[in-house]
């Protein structure tokens, strides 16, 4: 054989034998268990630990929590995607409460181009005046559900039962003093929930108490169509304490629940147009002090000085019934 | 490019491959052959004939196979997913490299042009206030829109994946329950698969040097969780399951809608099923 055949033979010879055994060396042994990967990798990806750790989580400890959030609208949103992920937590982690609600809910609830038409929005200049969310709702179950009564009194029989009420919210409804609230032109849906609570002991008040507990529910029923039907009179004479004029920026906050001037809203919640200052800075007073309780107007009133306060009595107090808009 | 069917294309692949396979065998056996030191090549390519669960005693991935579905008409477009995803599987925390994102589709009135961004888009990073934090401006408010909605996207998963094709390492590769994945320490960090997926899916992570992708977060879904974008979607515009269970959520979802896919004339028949998205969507 001439010498260069055999030359080359031996070169693929030894080619060859470098072929067969260097992947014994190199190749590792799961690489081609199941085609041409590197088999362990997959047990490797899979044994990372998960980071987010879902509401399941979260309930061992925080049951109060779970009812509130399981039984609202958040229902969808899991704890992790406003407080961040609880791997660590309790240990190493502390969750995060977010501090600026508004920054954190127009994430999902800024009115929006491109938006289903079925999620909430809103544009928060107008909705709440730039206030915080989570003054007005619990982030928790953010749905505001108060109750509205239905009202089917009858007026008539409502205005004989409502002479007892005279002597401090005045003749149809008209308070004769700066302390009782003026009744007419309320709405009656709030008027029903109102005295519902006094009666059923919700709502205390020393002189309100005693007398809503003689009320039956027909009584109820018909003196809110009857101090509803009246018509609310604007506040003349009196000069109240605040600046209306300052009130009336701090008001901003107040119209997505009582409307625009006070003139009501959701018929749940009262009108305030016209009202009595000094009714309404005490009641404000005694929302700020816990003496009333409202969880809503809790949280409303706490940032409220007392300038605040009796400027939005004065702005209220000073708004027109007939909405002039 | 001339009119091609499909099944032309992937039966022409199909059958190069084959060649390729068939003329390296050949030569190899040839070789090996005479020397009589052939290795027992044919138990290599055997799949999971030892029986045991596979990748660990919990989780058994021949009894997976494992789909997405996005119904965008869903989507409102808060980002949620983006940011729980760079968190849950430790992306780069910038505004640039994502394993998911969101895309969001507007048509002015009187203009055909359709106007499309995602969370990276200098005006939404602007309107986030950081590079990682994630949020749409409302760019559109005052604009006479005709029609606007969001997409999710992400990996496909697909049943041909190009990207899997063109790796020379093997360092990625699809599962048995069908998802790919990178192992990351076969990755050269060559970035032929960056640029071989036809969905922008890949990129290159910088941190680590290797090509990154999401993983339908393998780590969770082998532990019965959802993947971390599923599981903070606060509107179930994502969905996540098992087509090997009928009546799972997401076997219901591609049966009962009018599902489609992106790309679908790529031939690499993505496992991610859409529903509400427009002819601007690939």
């Amino acid at each position: 054989m001439p010498k260069h055949i055999v030359r080359l033979v031996l070169i693929i010879a030894a080619a060859l034998v470098v072929a067969a055994i260097a992947p014994r060396i190199l190749k590792v042994d799961s690489f081609y268990r199941f085609g041409h990967y590197r088999a362990n990798a997959v047990p490797e990806i899979a044994a990372r630990e998960p980071v987010y750790q879902t509401p399941r989580y979260c309930y061992g400890c925080h049951t109060e929590r779970r009812a509130q959030w399981s039984a609202g609208s958040h229902k969808t949103v899991i704890c992790e995607v406003c407080h961040g992920p609880a791997q660590g937590h309790p240990q190493d982690v502390k969750m995060t409460i977010p501090a600026d609600a508004v920054k954190l809910c127009t994430q999902c609830h800024e009115a929006m181009p491109g938006r289903p038409k079925t999620q909430p929005q809103i544009q928060v200049a107008e909705h709440s005046g730039g206030q915080q969310c989570t003054v007005c709702h619990n982030p928790h179950s953010p749905k505001i559900t108060v109750a509205t009564a239905k009202v089917s009194g009858n007026a008539a029989t409502g205005k004989q039962r409502a002479a007892a009420c005279s002597s401090c919210h005045g003749d149809a409804g008209i308070s004769p003093n700066d302390t009782w609230p003026n009744l007419a032109g309320q709405s009656a849906s709030y008027l029903v929930r109102i005295l519902t609570a006094y009666k059923t002991g919700d709502q205390t008040d020393p002189i309100m108490t005693p007398l809503a507990q003689g009320l039956s529910a027909a009584d109820i029923q018909n003196l809110a169509a009857y101090f509803a039907g009246e018509s609310c009179k604007s506040e003349t004479a009196g000069k109240p304490v605040g600046d209306a004029a300052a009130g009336a920026a701090v008001a901003k906050n107040c119209t997505a629940c009582h409307g625009e001037g006070g003139r009501g809203g959701n018929p749940a919640w009262p009108k305030l147009v016209a009202q009595k200052p000094g009714y309404l800075m005490n009641v404000l007073k005694a929302f700020r002090a816990g003496l009333r309780k409202d969880p809503m107007m809790a949280g409303v009133s706490r940032g409220l000085s007392d300038t605040d306060i009796a400027n939005l009595a004065a702005y209220y107090a000073a708004q027109s019934c007939q909405n002039t808009k | 490019m001339t009119e091609e069917s499909k099944p032309t294309l992937n039966a022409r692949r199909a059958f190069l491959a084959k060649l390729g396979g068939a003329a390296t065998c050949a030569g190899a056996a040839m070789g090996a052959a005479t020397l009589g030191i052939l290795p027992n090549a044919t138990a290599k390519s055997e799949p999971g004939a030892d029986g045991a669960s596979f990748p660990n005693e919990n989780y058994d991935w021949s009894k997976h196979e494992w789909a997405f579905g996005v119904d965008a008409t869903k989507c409102i477009g808060c980002l949620r997913c983006v940011e729980a995803c760079k968190r849950e599987n430790d992306v780069p925390q910038n505004a640039h490299q994502f394993r998911t994102w969101v895309e969001r589709y507007v048509h002015l009135e009187g203009d055909d042009e359709v106007h499309i961004d995602s969370q990276q888009d200098p005006v939404n990073i602007e309107a986030s206030g950081s590079e990682k934090t994630f949020r749409f401006a409302n760019r559109y408010k005052d604009a006479k829109v005709y029609k606007a909605f969001f997409v999710p996207k992400l990996c496909n998963h697909c049943t041909h994946p190009s990207c899997v094709q063109v790796c020379p390492t093997g360092a990625t590769f699809r599962t048995k329950d069908g998802v790919v994945l990178v192992d990351e320490t076969y990755c050269i960090g060559c970035r032929y698969c960056v640029q071989a997926c036809p969905y922008g899916a890949r990129f290159f992570n910088e941190e680590k040097h290797v090509a990154d992708k999401c993983t339908w977060c393998y780590h969770r879904i082998t532990k019965g969780l959802q993947p971390a974008c599923v599981e903070v979607c606060p509107v179930g515009a994502r969905m996540f399951g098992d087509r090997e269970d009928k009546q799972s959520p997401i076997s219901l979802f591609i049966r009962n809608n009018r599902v489609q896919v992106l790309k679908a004339e790529m031939g690499n028949a993505p496992n991610v099923y859409y529903v509400g998205i427009d002819k601007e969507v690939n």
